[in-house]
């Protein structure tokens, strides 16, 4: 027998480098890192630290000043209220519509999850053209309402519709799957201990999901306050009145007012700045109560 | 092919997977490495197959320094404890991968291969699921499957992870005797890894108990039980 | 049982069946079913299809449908190697600053399009600074041609193949890889004969949804495009100007051609992903 036999001075160190079977060789990964961190600083980056330069080019207070303008107040006023009416409601549509699918059993369900997710590819041109044809002037309803004093194509009422639509599926999205993986069995057994439904809701459920929910809404809140394409058709662009901040930023830059447009664009863009780290701190914080982390 | 094993050891950073171990294995034999979870036992199998690399000392193949060949060189047929079949090909595909993978000088032909295929399905007794997908076997036709793979390639010797270790007593039982079946038809020096000491002492010409990174005791099965060198191996084999 | 699996919803004890999926059922009919259905009722029986069919068939419609699949398509299969490859290097790799590339991989989702679209146009510009580079050392214009628009729609779509490859990645077993190298397979072989086709079904799906998404972008394409009737006009945009003319029915007859390509690749994605289902279950 020759086991546990130490036997140092015949033993010859490693003769070369080993490489890992599941690896590439060091050179390639550094290649590989190379090229993905230049085409992001091409394509991400450097967009990203445009707008900032951009924007101040002639100092902060020139970029502060043209915040201040009345109708870059009154486009960031309106962006706030979209988002504040739209949030919300999907909020509520988000948690309504993971209620109904995922602690019922019912027959339809995967075509109704299918319909929650349409709105993803639908172009936004074709969105507010959706509500220009129901709502328009030259629709019986559009006309109805406008004699009505209830105009929605060219008012507010559109621009909050077409951003619900574009933001549609984001809360649901999120919620439906962590609470298809939670099953039903906490809420029932709140049940059987004598709480009454809403109960059962704010403080079994409600608890379970907040993280997700958060995360969704964090995300239709970016979009919400983003959407242009939707909103540039819905909305008439009327200065002062129904432009967002996302279509102030098209009017400045396209009357060449560069600050003011880089400006507007850089407060947006902190804002995604702002979304992101939040993002990303619930990915790192929360990771298992998110579905956006083991599904997708 | 005979194997020896040259006070080997290895560490994970600061903490020693293997203190030197020395083993000599004879060309034909069927080994069994016996011991608890982190006895070492796994990492000695994968140094052998050349997916881990020894911080000192030397592994020869029949009297050859073998330590720095890398794994596709040392053609070692390997069988996975999760049998690590690829599950986008069927089992055709996966029995004839290492042949196809190699060199185009020495990569017999399409006809070649397929006869090749057959004959190892027709060996784990499998001659009808060469269409199948993984996904579509159970178990113990999954582990026959990664048996048949690792053989395709002519190996110089045969290694298995734990290969019995996934299913139910009864298809256990019955893949044991169809790994010692294997082993004598193809007389391949074997080294399989086992914490089930039954298995090991059922199966093996020689076992290998091992703990805590070291040999504690290498044996013929029934020297083994008869006399057993210390505390541990004694309490081990009878548990 | 009979009578059970009849009925439209098995019955539990579960409260608030009523008020949610009557909420669930309003909402999505307000905001999404009767909104499609007159853009559908417009097209399909006010206007009809044969005069749909005119108005798209049009060499300036034709040229604005097809220049939007046809930059999508570039843009995303740029956005599928480079997708994928930037999956494998943020799972697998260490290197520093990766926690931030990996929370900026998301950038295009969390940014307006309005923005991206200005902060492209005044870098690839003639006179800006990837765009002067570019033109001194290759004679390329980006800004105001065609591959603007690409640039524009590789930005849109970048995070769609990440996502969806990411975590495929990190669920391959070890053990597989080591396998294809035991049975003598080199590293290259083991990447595009094991690894790739794990990540094919996941990655064909991320490709499908960036596709379908930039299809139909307008925000970051239009400041960047030049809009050049023919040459430069996206189909999303031929819809604006459209509707600025009062032309209706021209709008809902583009508009519903975008729509059956965006739905056509939505029928793509499902049949990719019961296709992977079936082909390689769990193992």
């Amino acid at each position: 027998m020759t086991d546990t036999l130490i036997l140092p001075s015949s033993v010859p160190q490693r003769p070369r480098r080993h490489r890992s079977a599941t690896t590439e060789p060091v050179l390639i990964k550094a290649l590989l890192i190379g090229l993905c961190l230049v085409l992001l600083t091409v394509l991400l980056f450097a967009p990203l630290i445009a707008v900032f330069d951009e924007a101040l080019q002639r100092g902060w207070a020139f970029a502060l000043q043209s915040l201040s303008d009345p109708d870059a107040q009154s486009a960031i006023r309106l962006t706030l209220l979209v988002a504040a009416i739209t949030v919300p409601l999907n909020a509520a549509f988000g948690i309504a519509a993971a209620w109904a699918i995922t602690k019922f059993d019912w027959r339809g369900k995967a075509w109704v999850i299918t319909l929650i997710d349409l709105p993803f590819s639908v172009s936004p041109v074709v969105t507010g053209l959706l509500f220009v044809l129901l709502f328009g002037a030259n629709s019986a309803l559009g006309s109805w309402l406008v004699a009505n004093g209830f105009p929605v194509v060219f008012a507010v009422p559109g621009i909050v519709l077409s951003t619900m639509f574009i933001t549609f599926p984001f809360v649901a999205r999120e919620l439906i799957p962590v609470m298809m993986e939670q099953g039903r069995a906490e809420e029932e057994a709140a049940l059987t201990l004598g709480a009454s439904g809403w109960r059962t809701f704010l403080t079994v459920t409600l608890p379970n999901i907040r993280w997700a929910l958060l995360y969704g809404v964090l995300l239709c809140n970016a979009r919400a306050m983003g959407e242009f394409g939707a909103v540039a058709v819905v909305s008439g662009k009327i200065r002062g009145q129904t432009t967002t901040m996302p279509l102030m930023i098209e009017m400045f830059y396209n009357e060449y007012l560069s600050v003011a447009a880089f400006t507007m664009a850089g407060v947006l863009a902190l804002l995604a700045l702002v979304t992101l780290t939040l993002k990303s701190a619930l990915e790192w914080r929360y990771a298992d109560q998110l579905a956006a982390t083991h599904r997708h | 092919m005979n194997i020896e094993i040259e006070a080997i050891s290895k560490s994970f950073g600061t903490t020693a997977a293997l203190h030197p171990v020395s083993l000599a294995i004879p060309s034909g034999t069927l080994v069994a490495l016996l011991g608890p979870s982190g006895s070492g036992k796994t990492t000695l199998l994968r140094i052998l197959g050349g997916l881990e690399f020894p911080t000192a000392g030397r592994v020869l193949f029949d009297r050859t320094d073998a330590t720095g060949l890398t794994v596709q060189e040392r053609r070692a047929g390997f069988v996975f404890q999760s049998y690590a079949l690829f599950r986008h090909m069927t089992v055709f595909d996966n029995i004839a991968y290492g042949l196809r993978a190699r060199p185009r000088k020495t990569r017999p032909p399409e006809a070649e291969i397929a006869r090749r295929v057959h004959n190892l399905l027709e060996l784990i007794n499998l001659p009808d699921t060469g269409a199948r997908y993984p996904s579509q076997l159970s178990g113990g036709q999954r582990q026959r499957v990664a048996l048949a793979r690792a053989l395709a390639i002519e190996p110089r010797m045969l290694l298995l992870d734990e290969p019995f270790g996934a299913l139910d007593a009864k298809v256990r039982k019955q893949l044991r005797q169809g790994l010692r079946d294997i082993h004598d038809a193809t007389g391949l020096t074997t080294v399989f890894v086992t914490h089930d000491q039954e298995e090991a002492m059922e199966l093996a010409d020689l076992v290998v108990v091992m703990s805590m990174g070291r040999i504690e005791q290498v044996g013929k099965p029934e020297d083994i039980r008869a006399r057993p060198k210390s505390e541990f191996v004694r309490e081990f084999i009878t548990a | 049982m009979t009578a059970r699996s009849l009925s439209f919803r098995s019955p539990t004890p579960m409260p608030g069946w009523g008020l949610s999926f009557g909420i669930m059922i309003t909402m999505l009919s307000v905001v999404v079913l009767i909104p499609l259905s007159v853009l559908l009722w417009r097209g399909f029986v006010s206007f009809g299809p044969g005069p749909m069919w005119e108005v798209v068939n049009q060499p300036r419609v034709w040229s604005a449908l097809a220049l939007s699949f046809r930059a999508a398509l570039v843009a995303s299969l740029f956005n599928l190697v480079f997708g994928v490859l930037l999956a494998w290097v943020l799972v697998r790799y260490r290197f520093p600053g990766k926690r931030i590339i990996d929370a900026a991989v998301d950038l295009p989702f969390a940014l307006p399009t309005a923005v991206a679209g200005i902060a492209l146009t005044t870098i690839y510009a003639p006179r800006g600074v990837l765009g002067s580079f570019i033109l001194e050392n290759f004679g390329l214009r980006i800004a105001y041609t065609e591959i603007g628009i690409w640039i524009a729609l590789i930005f849109v779509g970048l995070p769609f193949v990440v996502r969806t490859v990411q975590p495929v990645i990190e669920e391959i077993d070890h053990e597989t890889e080591e396998a294809s190298a035991t049975l003598g397979a080199s590293r290259l072989r083991t990447l595009t004969h094991v690894v790739m086709p794990m990540l094919a079904p996941a990655a064909l799906t991320g490709f499908a949804l960036a596709l379908a998404r930039s299809v139909g972008e307008y925000g970051s394409v239009i400041f960047i495009a030049g809009n050049l009737p023919n040459v430069t006009e996206i189909a999303p945009l031929l819809i604006v100007i459209r509707l600025e003319e009062f032309d209706y029915n021209g709008a809902v007859a583009i508009g519903i051609a975008m729509l059956a390509i965006s739905f056509a690749l939505l029928l793509a994605i499902n049949l990719i992903q019961i296709w992977s289902r079936r082909r390689m279950g769990a193992v």
